[in-house]
């Protein structure tokens, strides 16, 4: 059978399994196993067992439980409330005032939270309910919101980033440390874009509220003190080599512990609803973990990987086009899949044609979740956009479009790495030459 | 019998948290023992098999909750018979694979044992001890998945169908 033949067969069929609604994890195995079965000789199920327990069993991933565990005890404390009130004093004066404390809010969620479905939540329980109460455009806040939640990918902690580390055998220190200043990049592109449209639409913002002195704004932000401590030594030992991402994980889950303890929010039952809420969220991956490694055994035994990137070299696009193609592609897959799903599934026969075009392991890391962000954030199936259908009770097409600004500077951002590879490679040479 | 299969669902999702704890304090051991200077053998490799240990027990649980991810695109746009009919395929399909998986998962704690396969590492621990957990895991997946797919088709075709939670990233 040919190349084509193969590839189509296989592709057909895990598109069957998806899109019938097999469980992800179990339709990666299921088109793994028939496709060795098909086309190799190898004994099929023993292999199958040796490759998921060596990938689920090994010391790289176990950053991922950590990290997970620790944004799911951060999200039961008092967090939400104190980062409104500690950011709202200082945003007043800049244009569009409160609807910043959307994304700061988020960017400073971010640093401990590895999701941008926990970050869109945690932050839009407390501004969505506030700003609608004192008048600010909904469509604004609601978009701002949306688009600010993804900055949970990308600035470090990031559950995506551990697995395209897994996955593509880079250092997922580095990778988080590359994650660093395109996230306050994409942060700034966000708060600049509210900026001018406040200044091109006054009146559509609320007056600001009672002035208040600089005593006052430092006391309502003290109670945020703990967390940037938290965020300065998870990320401080990671970058000055300390501490692996794996150790970094764990102090962040004993301090959010500690930071959740001094809040007095920590009691038997929420300790217990983060403990076994972080076991189903890291199962959940866990499967579809398993999945992909198979199907990546899968595909290096038929050989696909290294033929599509035969086929992709022969066709000598040049690295812009290529990864022009890789966006709307990934785009296109984000409409039906989740993010992890999509890293896992496509990096194993993607990477060796990235290689080949000569694109740096840890930059296009960067690439894969900036673009998996715009993909969180486009209809139909999109984690960010469910979250705010949950909590705003609107139609998921509103929120999109009301996303759609947002979108577009993330295409921005995308630009700008390529055009500035340095905005990611900077830092963590940085901190390579310690 | 529903009873005691959530039981043993939940027991071993408690259990799978509790491998969760011990993946923290194997990867504390080995930061504190590097720390203060004392060295406890093979941390990083016990914390690789809490960690697997845990994913694994969670399986059959993860899947009771109804948070084992899957595309429900398709089956939320068809009508109530069909989206029963094409829920029915999924878990037939789920069954199949997850007795595969179960069924080598068994084999390889076996051929461990009888090989007597030891760790790499330097906590040179025989591996089906380990590995007994993804065996039980999967077994307990397994039980659910076909737990699972009598529930639903003693039900019959329902009007609403359970969205899958957004909770992931």
């Amino acid at each position: 059978m040919s190349d084509f033949a193969i590839t189509a067969l296989l592709v057909a069929a895990l598109f069957l399994l998806l899109g019938t609604g097999v469980w992800i994890g179990l339709a990666l195995v299921g088109v793994a196993f028939v496709g060795m079965e098909l086309f190799t000789t190898r004994p099929v199920g023993d292999a199958m067992a040796v490759t998921v327990w060596g990938s689920a069993s090994s010391w790289t991933l176990t950053a991922l439980p950590l990290f997970i565990w620790m944004g799911e005890i951060l999200f039961r404390t008092r967090l939400s409330e104190d980062m409104f009130r500690g950011l709202a004093p200082w945003m007043e004066r800049l244009p569009g005032r409160l609807l910043h404390t959307n994304i700061i809010g988020c960017a400073i969620f971010a640093a401990v939270s590895g999701s941008s479905a926990a970050t869109c939540a945690t932050i839009g329980k407390m501004t969505l309910p506030e700003l609608a109460a004192r008048g600010y455009p909904e469509g604004k806040v609601v978009g701002t919101l949306a688009g600010a939640g993804t900055l949970g990918l990308l600035i470090p902690p990031s559950i995506i980033m551990i697995v395209y580390g897994v996955t593509a055998e880079v250092s997922i220190a580095r990778l988080f440390i590359a994650g660093v200043v395109p996230g306050l990049l994409l942060g700034a592109l966000f708060m600049s874009y509210v900026i001018v449209w406040a200044l091109l639409n006054p009146g559509r913002i609320p007056r600001p509220e009672t002035r208040t002195t600089l005593a006052q704004k430092l006391s309502a932000s003290r109670n945020l003190i703990p967390v940037v401590l938290l965020i300065l030594a998870v990320l401080g030992s990671i970058y000055t080599g300390i501490a692996t991402a794996t150790e970094a994980a764990a102090f962040g889950v004993v301090g959010s512990l500690a930071v959740s303890a001094a809040q007095r929010s920590l009691t038997w039952d929420t300790f217990r609803d983060s403990l076994l809420g972080a076991t189903r969220l890291y199962c959940m991956i866990a499967l579809i973990l398993a999945g992909a490694s198979f199907l990546t055994l899968a595909m290096g035994y038929i050989g696909l990987p290294r033929h599509l990137a035969e086929w992709i070299g022969s066709l000598g696009l040049g690295q812009f086009w290529l990864l022009m193609a890789l966006m709307v592609f990934f785009i296109v897959l984000g409409c039906f899949l989740d993010g992890i799903s999509m890293v896992v599934l496509t990096m194993g026969v993607l990477l060796p044609t990235v290689q080949k075009a000569g694109i740096d392991l840890i930059w296009f890391g960067i690439f894969v979740v900036l673009v998996v962000e715009m993909a969180q954030i486009t209809p139909p199936v999109g984690f960010n956009l469910f979250v705010l259908q949950g909590m705003t009770k609107r139609q998921i097409t509103w929120i999109a479009r009301q996303t759609l600004p947002m979108f577009y500077l993330m295409t921005a951002a995308v630009l700008l790495i390529y055009l500035v590879p340095e905005l990611v490679t900077w830092l963590p040479r940085q901190m390579m030459s310690k | 019998m529903r009873a005691a299969l959530d039981r043993i669902y939940d027991g071993a999702g408690w259990l799978a948290a509790v491998f969760m704890v011990g993946t923290l304090v194997f990867v504390s051991l080995g930061v504190l023992g590097r720390l203060l200077h004392f060295h406890v053998r093979g941390t990083d490799a016990y914390a690789g098999y809490c960690m697997a240990a845990s994913g694994f027990l969670a399986l059959a649980y993860t899947l009771r909750r109804n948070e084992h991810i899957r595309v429900t695109l398709l089956l939320n746009h068809v009508p109530p018979r069909l989206r029963h009919a094409l829920d029915l395929w999924c878990h037939g399909v789920a069954v199949a694979l997850a007795g595969i998986l179960a069924f080598y998962s068994a084999r390889l704690v076996w051929h461990s044992h009888a090989f007597n396969d030891i760790s790499t590492g330097n906590d040179a621990t025989p591996l089906w001890i380990p590995q007994l957990g993804m065996a039980l895991g999967t077994a307990l997946l397994f039980v659910a998945v076909i737990d699972a797919l009598v529930r639903l088709a003693r039900a019959g075709p329902q009007r609403d169908a359970g969205a899958a939670p957004a909770r992931v990233e």
